[in-house]
């Protein structure tokens, strides 16, 4: 009877054999009863791994995480605490938009992975009061007694305890890529790695071969996987984008702050009344600060998420899609991603290099795959196999009776079986050349045995050329041998080589398209593999990645961290690494500057997933690895990643023309707004005349996220740059201060404007320059004839426009203190506008082109 | 004139808009010629300036033009005067769009 866990989790099982194992957990060759089961289950909680929860709550708060927020919700109360009751509902009702707005999105992207998590279910056969059923495995505690069979996913970490040629997959856990043999006999260990415990049976890992029964000693969180998952329980690192904005904000904050206090004490000192000062430099502040930029980032991203989800690929986390655009390096397992992920059989040769249908009816006959409805065994075997089916070769073994096997172990790296044809027993050996020649007395010339000795250099040369041409190799070996109960490794001796099978993992289709594609976007790719350097130099070759240098982990382990960062630049295949070492090339990439994608889909890759600026995993990925990703692909097609990455740096074109918007013409206005209080004997437009305006402005920068952006910004990945925007704002601020400064003469010196009249003269002036700048903004080219704003951009723009002109003239404008202009205005004003539009044209010539910005 | 007390400051508040304008330009210039290292050829460099700064001496006509039409409070002379600059500015757009769209 178990009731502590801590009981569960640090007890030495390796060590016990299968009755104290029973004893330990309270249980018996009849299982848990229901009962006992519950009781367990409500002490250790649902089998699975902690993953962040969904919390509609969590998601609102979220929206409040926000500088601009805080400065706004300040101006709110103050707002309200001088009787400015209008004010502070304007201002509440910027907040509140902004964050219904980035809720709902939130939510929304959210709630569908979230669903998407939920349709994935895993069962378990479990033995409970003596009865065996399926079991969803989220309930399985410890004690409970599961049955596996070939291709299950081991659902908790188990102490075995009945095995039959039981091999478990582990590559998701440990990285490496061949079965390992588990049996029930108990180990004399002190302490154990998970490598060495040879009984124990690990969560996420899978079922190669062999049956088995296992008792449950760990659960959920608790399991080895739980542990790599918990190292992944800390947030994630900020994007590069979100640092930028971060950076963007503080810039801004530290601008209003000076800027409102700056107005604020000069209005002061000239003599204006304090509370109209304080309520002025507020409402300049408030125009300032892009409240809606939250608002409208999110929109854009999540609006990027929907255009990607059509194309299969859902994104996780919202704010990685910039990140996804702005990729510049993509880091990539080689195994299912670049190639199909199935190996094939390529050749069955003999010693002459010709297909040899001895080898082949030799090889399926020492062979541990199981043949039923669908191959299973190890990849090699059933590739084996399937070409056999293929092909119909499958009846070559029928003459024979397969009397013992000698299964694969690691130190002999080979297997062998005795099989009888017709009163002849022959004995034959398949595993890795080197094993199987090392056994080998003799070789198989037209039919004769003949001694190995004076070829056998040749024959170690044509293995390696084999290898060199990027193919695994199996060497196939025999011997005659008399009939008798048992047969064993000592037989493994004087054998007679017959040839050898070459496999391949062949290229995806779609993957050298992809590659070309990515790299036609800037995206350089390179391969991080636990394979090894010939078979990754190969496909490299197929799928057309220029390889420049190739880094074996051994190389990396003599590096200093200078040299794997010099390593990383230059090196396109990282070969025979460990999870560790992918972390580490990670790292250096992204502290060389980069920003690094990865894809990956096993335990092992999660780590690496992690710390990517952009995570990418597949569906049939194992979870931790999904839950690590930012972005999954519901299908393994690698030419939606191009497709994602345009989607991104669509996503960040358009967040970024809001910022710049924001950072020129608004921050122009509200300093030629600040500069005239001083020297005007009136207030250049009253506070709730700028929220007006901020509020119209924003509205018209609603359907920014819609708009189309510009080929060349898809073409290369654009970083984040806070110097490029400051300098933009430095030089095309002033552009909008001029035409402001030019209103006010043109009010105060030709139309000898009162202060309502020369307040609707500069509203309507600085709307329409704030608003329609935005059309040469939003491009590098000429607007219009050589870039076509969004339809929904130009709509909305056009109409706010329309608003903010008629609006001097209606009941609104008289509430919000305008008085309506003269017709000659509205001539000097279009012209002006023009001319405004046109010189801001010219020094975007001047700034990209001049100054090659 | 109306409000002439005022002209003063906002004389001077538009014309340190074009001149910062101007200080702004000099210095993304020189800073994007360390940038990008290139060395200046002195029997080019007048041509350069020329039309590296046009809208710059675009800008410098503009305040010409903003000042003495509203100092005389002439909106014929304010409205004919950007008709021209506007003329010119299409001109010189025209003749850097190949370039622009790059």
């Amino acid at each position: 009877m178990l009731d502590q866990k801590a009981t569960v989790t640090h007890r030495d099982y390796w060590s016990m054999d299968r009755s104290e194992v029973y004893d330990a957990l309270g249980s018996g060759k009849d299982g848990l009863s229901e009962q006992e089961a519950q009781r367990r289950l409500d002490i250790y909680g649902y089998n699975e791994l902690p993953r962040e929860t969904f919390s509609g709550l969590r998601i609102l708060l979220r929206q409040f995480n926000n500088p601009i927020f805080v400065i706004l919700g300040g101006a709110a109360i103050v707002a309200g605490f001088f009787a400015e009751v209008n004010q502070s509902i304007a201002i509440a009702t910027m907040i509140g938009l902004s964050v219904t707005l980035g809720f709902f999105n939130e939510y929304r992207a959210e709630k569908t992975v979230q669903d998407l998590r939920q349709n994935v279910s895993v069962k378990a056969v479990v033995t409970r009061d003596g009865k065996v059923s399926d079991v969803d495995a989220r309930l399985i505690v410890p004690g409970d007694l599961v049955s596996l069979y070939v291709g299950d996913i081991v659902p908790a970490d188990m102490r075995v305890l009945e095995a039959k040629d039981l091999q478990l997959d582990e590559s998701t856990l440990t990285g490496e890529s061949f079965p390992v043999e588990k049996t029930p006999s108990p180990l004399a260990l002190e302490r154990a790695t998970p490598q060495q415990l040879t009984n124990y049976l690990f969560m996420g890992t899978v079922v190669a071969h062999g049956t088995g029964k296992g008792l449950v000693i760990r659960t959920g969180k608790d399991t080895e996987f739980g542990s790599i998952s918990k190292t992944l329980a800390r947030p994630h690192p900020e994007t590069e984008f979100q640092i930028g904005v971060r950076k963007y904000g503080n810039m801004l904050i530290t601008l209003t702050l000076l800027l409102a206090a700056g107005i604020f004490g000069l209005n002061a000192l000239v003599g204006h009344p304090i509370v109209d000062s304080f309520l002025f430099s507020l409402a300049i502040a408030i125009g300032l600060v892009p409240e809606l930029m939250p608002a409208i980032v999110t929109i854009t991203l999540s609006q990027g998420a929907k255009r990607m989800a059509a194309s299969r690929v859902v994104v996780k986390r919202l704010v990685s899609i910039e990140d996804f655009g702005n990729m510049d390096v993509l880091c990539t397992d080689k195994t299912g991603t670049m190639t199909e992920g199935n190996i094939a059989l390529n050749s069955y040769r003999s010693l002459d290099g010709s297909d040899d249908p001895k080898v082949l009816c030799y090889a399926l006959l020492c062979n541990s795959a199981v043949v039923g409805e669908k191959i299973v065994g190890n990849p090699m075997d059933s590739a084996v196999w399937k070409y056999a089916m293929d092909n119909g070769e499958e009846d070559r073994t029928k003459p024979y009776v397969v009397l013992d096997v000698i299964p694969f172990d690691y130190e002999r790296r080979m297997m062998s079986v005795a099989a009888e044809k017709n009163g002849d027993v022959v004995f034959i050996s398949k595993g890795a050349p080197e094993s199987v020649l090392a056994r080998c007395t003799h070789r198989e010339v037209k039919g004769k045995s003949e001694p190995i000795g004076p070829v056998l250099e040749s024959v170690k040369a044509r293995v390696s050329e084999y290898s060199k041409a990027g193919y695994r190799v199996l060497a196939i070996a025999y011997r005659t041998i008399g009939k008798k109960p048992s047969y064993s490794v000592d037989d493994e001796t004087d054998l007679t080589i017959l040839g050898f099978l070459t496999f391949t993992d062949p290229p995806k289709k779609d993957a050298r398209q992809a590659i070309d594609k990515l790299r036609d976007m800037g995206v350089s790719s390179k391969i991080l593999t636990g394979d090894n350097e010939l078979v990754s130099v190969k496909i490299c070759q197929d799928i057309h990645v220029p390889v420049k240098r190739v880094v074996t982990g051994a190389d990396l382990m003599k590096m200093n961290s200078n040299e794997i960062r010099v390593a990383v630049e230059e090196a396109t295949i990282f070969a025979r690494i460990t999870p560790e070492q992918k972390l580490e090339i990670i790292k250096a990439l992204k502290g060389n500057g980069h920003i690094v994608g990865f894809m990956g889909d096993g335990v092992n890759d999660a780590p690496a997933l992690y710390e990517a600026d952009v995570g990418i995993s597949v569906d049939s990925a194992v979870d931790v690895s999904k839950d690590a990703a930012d972005i999954v692909l519901l299908e393994k097609d690698l030419l939606v990643l191009s497709k994602g990455i345009e989607e991104g740096r669509r996503v960040f074109g358009n967040s970024i023309k809001y910022i710049l918007m924001g950072t020129s013409s608004n921050f122009g206005n509200m300093f030629s707004a600040a500069l005239a209080s001083v020297f005007l004997p009136f207030l250049p437009m009253l506070p709730m005349q700028i929220l007006f305006m901020n509020l119209l402005y924003d509205v018209a920068n609603f359907t920014l996220p819609t708009d189309n952006v510009d080929e060349e910004y898809i073409r290369r990945p654009t970083r984040w740059d806070i110097d490029f925007v400051r300098k933009y704002t430095l030089f095309f601020g002033p552009f909008s201060s001029l035409y402001d400064f030019l209103t006010y003469g043109i009010m105060l010196f030709i139309f000898a404007a009162p202060p309502a009249l020369f307040q609707s003269g500069w509203f309507v002036e600085s709307f329409w320059t704030e608003v329609l700048v935005i059309f040469v903004i939003r491009t590098r080219r000429i607007p219009f004839f050589t870039s076509r704003p969004g339809k929904w951009l130009t709509a909305l723009t056009i109409s706010c426009v329309a608003f903010g002109t008629i609006v001097p003239f209606t009941p609104l404008g008289s509430f919000l203190g305008f008085a309506p202009l003269p017709g000659e205005y509205w001539i000097l004003l279009v012209l002006m506008v023009t001319t405004y539009l046109l010189l801001v044209d010219a020094g975007k010539v001047f700034f990209y082109r001049v100054c090659k910005f | 004139m109306p409000y002439p007390e005022l002209f003063a400051w906002w004389a001077a508040t538009i014309t340190w808009s074009i001149v910062f304008l101007t200080l702004i330009s000099i210095y993304l210039y020189i800073n994007s010629a360390k940038r990008r290292r290139r060395p200046d050829q002195k029997g080019q460099v007048a041509g350069r300036l020329t039309s590296d700064f046009a809208f710059v001496w675009i800008l410098l006509g503009l305040l010409v033009l903003y000042i003495v039409s509203i100092d005389r409070g002439s909106a014929t002379m304010f409205a004919a005067g950007n008709v021209v600059v506007e003329v010119i500015l299409l001109v010189y757009l025209l003749r850097n769009k190949a370039s622009t769209a790059e």
